[in-house]
């Protein structure tokens, strides 16, 4: 597995999708120091500023910009293999199929967990340094806002590995990861505009992805948070042993 | 007697209603270079990656290097180029090569040009996948099956898409392994003229089916010019031929037999054969090419 953990990151450093994931963050950061003033991608749900948390934290609300990131590394690592065939050649001559699948597993798990970390504490550390504690929190409240977030973005990387091993061609596994949350935030403020659902609605919303991601950095306690990882836990496990079941047992092409 | 390094037992492959491989029964022992011979569609394939690990047998097992289970450890000592040659296509050959390494734990990256020189890929060490021809690409999944100094290198259509020099040169290539290194080679071809140039052991399969297996000897014999004798007694007529002095012969079945000697007249013999009281049905000079002799099996099946 260690291997096949060294393999995959030499050949992650060969691809562009590596480059533009460290440079949109950094750009990302690099304007947020700037112009101390949080941003970045919306899924489309409402953002509500709230000006009681200092700049750096309320970035870290608005970290679902890693939900699109998070696209590349699995796509890199599962779905060019599967475009190209190439995992053939190590299910033929390196390692079996169940090594195959939670080698990739970990290490896109672990490749991308880390890279938030790193990023969101470079972040931190810069804006310190730059802006100073006007604009920053201790660092105690940022890692708290960060940490809390870990399990909810462990659940998205698990999902997307899951979408991959699934449906194995990089078009369909882009249009199903970009386009889904898209969907479920149109049709909740949809449902919200008519009358009978907006209850529906309202609770839908709460469960959007970039709500989730927002709420839980603010509040990092309480009853919302706990659920929140108590989901990220059975959405971890349920896709990592569904997509194993999907790779395993199905007829390779 | 070699060690068998890989055997199956009654291995079935059945996608569907559809069987690809029925009962398949076959072993190839160490320093073989057996050649599968089939058509497209008859099964070739399917036992190469059953043997990969890359398919699951609906029933039956196979053995490598005596033990069931094709484990990593196993794995690391097979080297295979199972279909088309697949690499990443923004990445070179070096760095596609690389990639592999890092992934079975080769630390020495001088393996690398040393396979790339071995099917002369030296110069497009550096050029991505993408730009190479498929004479090219097949090249390079031959160096990546030769990467980790397998025991045994299963390949499929190894020759496709290569010219007639980069045919002879990875012939020799093969050649050279087997005798120097010891490595067994399956190869896959419906090129019966290339196959029979490089291997010593012949597999047929049609339908699924393994219809036959031979040695070059035996396959020889079988192809070589001959004098067919049909007849109703072959045990006389065999005590007849030998009173002729003629040794290099074969009784085929009850009703045929078959003369490799040199130099035997046909019309002499079947003189011979009628004097002595020999009923003969019908007497031919026979020699078959690889091909009709592959037509005649698989008609014979079917």
């Amino acid at each position: 597995m260690i291997n096949m953990i060294k393999a995959e990151l030499y050949r992650m450093t060969k691809t562009k999708g590596f480059y533009l994931f460290w440079g949109v963050m950094l750009i990302s950061y690099l304007i947020t120091i700037i112009y101390k003033q949080e941003g970045g991608i919306s899924l489309g749900a409402p953002i509500v500023t709230d000006n009681s948390l200092k700049m750096d934290v309320r970035m870290v609300s608005w970290n679902f910009t890693y939900y699109y990131l998070f696209i590349i590394p699995v796509f890199t690592t599962v779905c060019s293999e599967f475009s190209n065939h190439t995992y053939k050649n190590t299910i033929s001559s390196a390692i079996s199929r169940k090594t195959y699948y939670f080698s990739k597993y970990f290490f896109i798990l672990v490749y991308t967990l880390l890279s938030f970390s790193l990023l969101n504490f470079a972040f931190y550390a810069a804006n310190r340094l730059v802006n100073g504690s006007e604009y920053s929190s201790s660092l105690g409240r940022f890692a708290k806002s960060v940490a809390v977030q870990l399990p909810v973005m462990a659940a998205i990387i698990s999902l997307f590995i899951f979408i991959a091993f699934a449906v194995k061609k990089g078009a369909v596994f882009n249009s199903v990861t970009i386009i889904s949350p898209i969907l479920y935030t149109t049709l909740g403020l949809v449902l919200y505009g008519i009358k009978d659902t907006k209850a529906f609605a309202e609770k839908m919303l709460t469960c959007e992805i970039s709500t989730i991601i927002m709420r839980v950095a603010k509040e990092t306690s309480g009853s919302f948070t706990a659920k929140c990882m108590a989901g990220s836990a059975l959405v971890i496990i349920l896709s990592a042993l569904f997509g194993y079941v999907i790779f395993t047992k199905r007829e390779i092409d | 007697m070699n060690e068998i390094i890989l055997s199956t037992k009654q291995l079935t492959k059945q996608y569907g209603s559809f069987t690809a491989l029925n009962e398949a029964d076959f072993s190839v022992c160490r320093g073989d270079i057996c050649g599968l011979i089939g058509r497209n569609g008859a099964g070739k394939t399917t036992l190469m990656k059953l043997v990969t690990g890359l398919t699951e047998p609906t029933s039956g097992s196979y053995q490598l290097f005596g033990k069931d289970s094709t484990n990593s450890f196993l794995k690391r000592r097979i080297g295979c180029l199972i279909e088309n040659p697949a690499f990443f296509g923004s990445m070179t050959a070096f760095q596609n090569l690389k990639f592999y390494c890092l992934q079975k734990g080769i630390t020495d990256m001088k393996k690398i040009d040393e396979v790339l020189e071995l099917v002369s890929l030296t110069d497009a060490r550096n050029k991505k996948f993408k730009t190479f021809s498929l004479g090219m690409k097949q090249r390079l999944g031959i160096a990546f099956a030769m990467l980790d100094d397998p025991d045994i290198v299963i390949l499929d259509e190894p020759i496709n898409g290569l010219d007639p020099i980069g045919i002879a040169e990875l012939r020799d290539t093969f050649r050279t392994l087997n005798r120097e290194r010891g490595m067994t080679f399956i190869i896959s071809s419906h090129i019966l003229s290339e196959l029979y140039a490089v291997a010593d052991h012949f597999v047929f399969i049609e339908k699924g089916r393994l219809i036959k297996s031979v040695t070059k000897q035996e396959l020889d014999l079988e192809c070589s010019r001959c004098i067919v004798v049909k007849c109703g007694d072959v045990k006389h007529a065999s005590t007849v031929i030998d009173s002729l002095g003629i040794t290099n012969y074969k009784v085929i079945d009850k009703s045929e037999l078959r003369i490799y000697e040199e130099g035997v007249s046909a019309k002499e013999l079947n003189k011979q054969l009628v004097t002595n009281g020999v009923e003969v049905e019908g007497l031919t000079e026979s020699g078959v090419s690889l091909e009709d002799y592959f037509k005649q099996l698989v008609s014979e099946n079917n």
